[in-house]
């Protein structure tokens, strides 16, 4: 067996990609258009790249139309800021928001099918958050495709890539990234169909691997996304940043976990505990249930806790009711007919005639591997590791800080996977050499032997439900010093019972089960990050709340840089956040100091 | 209102180190709306980690899913067990991965084989036209985008694929047919010679038989068969 379990062949390339989601297919695109001949593989976990998580994002993405009268760069940047309670990078913010247009033409030029008005072009709706003049009313930004705007943007940077003659490597997983001298040369791979390791040498590796949203039980994150790519940065000693900030939705459906869309509480939805009580009247006594989203996720986990939610035995998973009865059936039909469509097709309710159970869901990572605005990975030290970079998801040049807005995320797919291109497309150029057969990939055979040779009674499967439970229970919407000491504990124990979990089937191929295993461990290693930054942050701040320091501190105005060598040793350094529009001094200067987070 | 159901699943299985094909019965207690994703992942935690099946998304959207219940391709992520047994009336049910392609272990199938069909058609804009409008981005009027748009919200489920009656070894497929049509009838597509050929060659369209299995069996609801139609009446060229 062990045999096996070593270095099948390896493969040169120029750019590795590890991701085929939204931000590594916009890369990709943008390095093939410019550099036409240029090797670049891009491996996924999935099936088919079209299968990649980014193809489920609904609503749209924010985009200033520098034609607008109405709307102007610099609003969307103050939006931003704000609502990321004042954690974002300025520089990034900047840059993200003043090359928006430019990226939405790219994709309508190469055959996106946006949603269209009257006399032909874009159309653009309003999202929350999302304002004119510094707050003063909601404004018309977000272009869309429908309610599949991740589909639009995955179908379209795919067919791009693959016109230009990308090389894809479909269930391909990325098991550790080879580092030397603080350069990166590629990494180790997986190949789950033979059921073979290979090493894929590379001039620049990009991480593009997405979201972590399984570390918690609820969730609206695909399958797959089980963290990898931030397993495999702290695994090779880089450090992890704000991991703590993490977003849930509030109206997740239960059990499974998709997103019910904020308008069922627009059009007059009333959130309901077990005793059919309108609770949201005692938490935000004016706006109720239309006070902003990190509130109403807090209220619906406050009347859980205090045991007055409903737990329904198919699924044992807590949760309240939204009540949409007494809504008209125009309503029902004309406004919201695709979420009532999610109700009946997975729960097999009637938003006419049933309650409808909702409750927080983890939804979208803020954190991630911290870049600098270019997507080079930075250590510790803020130093550069060269050839390393990372964007999307998975990455923190930190455009969100503490809290995302909607439409924000997959703008910076599409943003900075081209601006990461232009600086990967440098290298490439400048590069003569290609790195050699000095990086090795030390630490995988060993790693998976033991997944292989593991004996003993536990289940893989049992850790990590335990493991979400925890985290969802513990460390979600709300935390404190005692249930965040208390899920630490918890998750140093999975770990070590983990070690004692065989596997059924040892064959390589097609090994679901061995998947599993080694997905467990990069849950519980970011579980851990995660558990351990928001220990460390003793105040509130965008979606990371404190029941026992409920304010935001001025003496936490940084980033949390998390390193972990050894499993459950966190140390915790910081990077200083950026306020170069602040310190620019230009107009409006001041709406980019601290503010209040008010809305 | 019944709340749980025991549910038999005969899923085919096949294991590729020692090329052995075989059906294997598991017993399930299942909650009314659990779906089939569900449990599966039930029979791994519970019974047989081995077992190996695929889903990305888990709400109908990516494609990842789909196998054959009782000979009828859908996607797992969306049938709920309460559902199954009062469509297909009974509380047992077999398995199989779809038959578009090789199968690699168990409900998996090799997606790049079948995908390969899709990649064949191109599904990007060839050559692409001058935007029309002064701000970079063409003009598409809604009415023209609604004569192709609803061809655009195909997954490459493969569901259809899977019922089509014409033989799998000429035909593209409906799904490979619908990117076709799509960038045929797409006014920014300058390239629309290739595309007819291709639509139009001897594994294009004239394949279909008109079953309209497509249409019937596709998860999102697309009218495949019409958008066939339309090719064979030769009503899908513009600009
Ligand atoms: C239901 C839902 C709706 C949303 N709607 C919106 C919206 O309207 N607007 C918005 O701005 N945002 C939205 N979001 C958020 C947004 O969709 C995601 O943040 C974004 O798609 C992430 O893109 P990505 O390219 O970083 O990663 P992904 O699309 O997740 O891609 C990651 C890729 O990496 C691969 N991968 C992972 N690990 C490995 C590994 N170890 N080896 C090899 N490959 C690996 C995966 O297979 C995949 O191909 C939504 C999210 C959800 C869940
Ligand atoms: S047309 Fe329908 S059934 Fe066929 S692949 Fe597309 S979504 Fe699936
Ligand atoms: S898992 Fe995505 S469609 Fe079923």
């Amino acid at each position: 067996m062990n045999g096996d379990l070593k270095i099948h062949a390896t493969v040169h390339c120029d750019v590795l990609i590890i991701g085929a989601g939204g931000a590594a297919l916009r890369c990709g695109a943008e390095i093939l258009e410019k550099v036409p001949g240029a090797s670049v593989y891009a491996l996924t976990k999935v099936s088919h790249p079209q299968k990649s998580h980014t193809s489920t994002a609904q609503g749209g993405l924010a985009a200033v139309d520098p034609k607008d009268p109405l709307d102007a760069p610099i609003y969307h940047m103050f939006d931003t800021w704000k609502g990321s309670d004042c954690t974002a990078d300025q520089n990034v913010v900047k840059l993200i928001c003043e090359s928006a247009w430019e990226q939405i033409l790219w994709l309508e030029n190469r055959g996106m099918h946006f949603s269209r008005d009257r006399e032909g072009r874009l159309s653009k709706r309003t999202f929350g958050g999302h304002t004119r003049n510094f707050g003063e009313s909601s404004v018309y930004r977000a272009v869309f495709e429908a309610d599949r705007t991740g589909k639009g943007i995955m179908d379209t940077s795919w067919g791009e890539t693959l016109k230009r003659g990308i090389t894809f490597f479909n269930q391909c997983i990325a098991v550790e990234l080879l580092l030397k001298d603080r350069r990166c040369g590629g990494c180790i791979a997986f190949q789950q169909k033979e059921g073979q390791f290979i090493r894929i040498l590379a001039k620049a590796t990009i991480i593009a691997s997405g979201g972590s949203g399984q570390v918690f039980r609820v969730t609206t994150n695909c399958r797959q996304n089980t963290g990898d790519g931030l397993a495999l940065v702290l695994q090779a000693g880089l450090p992890i940043m704000d991991p703590e900030a993490v977003q849930f939705h509030p109206t997740g459906i239960v059990g499974p976990g998709i997103l019910a869309s904020e308008t069922l509480r627009s059009v007059g939805g009333i959130l309901r505990n077990r005793d059919l009580e309108p609770f949201m009247v005692n938490y935000a006594p004016k706006m109720k249930e239309l006070a902003p989203r990190d509130l109403v996720a807090r209220a619906i986990e406050s009347e859980i806790r205090e045991g007055r939610g409903i737990v329904n035995p198919d699924h044992n998973i807590p949760h309240v009711w939204i009540d949409l009865r007494h809504l008209s059936d125009e309503v029902h039909e004309k406004q919201i007919p695709e979420v009532s469509s999610f109700f009946k097709r997975y729960v097999n309710l009637d938003t006419k005639k049933d309650l409808c159970p909702v409750r927080p869901s983890n939804h979208y990572h803020m954190g991630g591997i911290p870049t600098n605005q270019y997507g080079e990975v930075e250590d510790a030290n803020q130093q550069v590791i060269g050839g390393l970079y990372a964007v999307g998801e998975c990455a923190a040049a930190s455009f969100h800080g503490f809290n995302r807005l909607g439409t924000n995320s997959i703008l910076e797919l599409i943003t900075m996977g081209k601006l990461v291109a232009e600086r990967v497309i440098d290298r490439v150029k400048g590069e003569p050499t290609r790195p050699d057969d000095s990086f090795r990939g030390d630490y995988f055979a060993a790693r998976f032997a033991a997944y292989v040779q593991a004996v003993g009674s536990e289940s893989v499967g049992a850790l990590r439900n335990t493991m979400r439970t925890t985290m969802t229970e513990k460390v979600s919407v709300f935390r404190t010093e005692k249930s965040m000491t208390e899920a630490i504990e918890q998750l140093l124990e999975l770990h070590e019972r983990a070690t004692r979990a065989p596997l059924t089937g040892r064959g390589l191929a097609g090994n679901q089960e061995l998947l599993n295993r080694w997905e467990l461990d990069n849950l519980l290693q970011v579980a851990m990050t995660i558990s351990q930054a928001a220990l460390h942050r003793k105040e509130s701040r965008g979606a990371h709340f404190r029941d026992d320091y409920p304010v935001r501190q001025d003496a936490f105005n940084y980033h949390t840089l998390t390193s972990m060598n050894t499993f459950g040793a966190v140390e915790i350094g910081r990077r200083e956040i950026d306020m170069s529009l602040f310190k620019a001094g230009g107009p409006h200067h001041e709406k980019f100091g601290y503010i209040e987070r008010k809305y | 209102m019944k709340t749980t159901y025991d549910i038999e699943l005969r899923i085919r299985r096949y294991d590729p180190d020692q090329d052995r094909t075989w059906v294997q019965s598991y017993r399930v207690e299942a909650g009314r709306i659990m779906r089939f994703v569900d449990l599966f992942r039930k029979i791994n935690d519970e019974q047989d980690a081995t077992l190996t099946w695929g889903s990305s998304c888990e709400h109908g959207q990516c494609g990842s899913c789909s196998v054959r219940v009782n000979g009828k391709p859908l996607l797992a992520c969306e049938l709920l067990v309460e559902n199954a047994v009062a469509s297909f009336k009974t509380t047992t049910f077999f398995i199989e991965p779809l038959p578009v392609a090789k199968v690699i272990r168990d409900l998996v199938i090799d997606t790049d084989q079948a995908y390969a069909r899709v990649d064949q058609v191109k599904p990007y804009i060839i050559t692409p036209k001058q935007p029309t409008a002064q701000n970079g981005a063409h003009q598409i009027s809604p009415d023209e985008l609604e004569r192709y748009v609803d061809a655009t919200r195909c997954i490459n489920c493969f569901s259809c694929a899977a019922a089509c009656i014409s033989d799998h070894s000429t035909f593209l497929g409906p799904n490979a047919m619908l990117a076709a049509i799509v960038r045929v009838m797409d006014p920014r597509e300058g390239e629309k010679r290739q595309r007819l050929d291709t639509i139009y060659n001897e594994n294009g369209v004239y394949r279909c038989h008109s079953s309209q299995a497509c249409t019937f069996v596709c998860p999102k609801g697309i009218d495949v068969a019409h958008f066939m139609a339309m090719a064979k009446q030769g009503a899908i060229t513009v600009g």
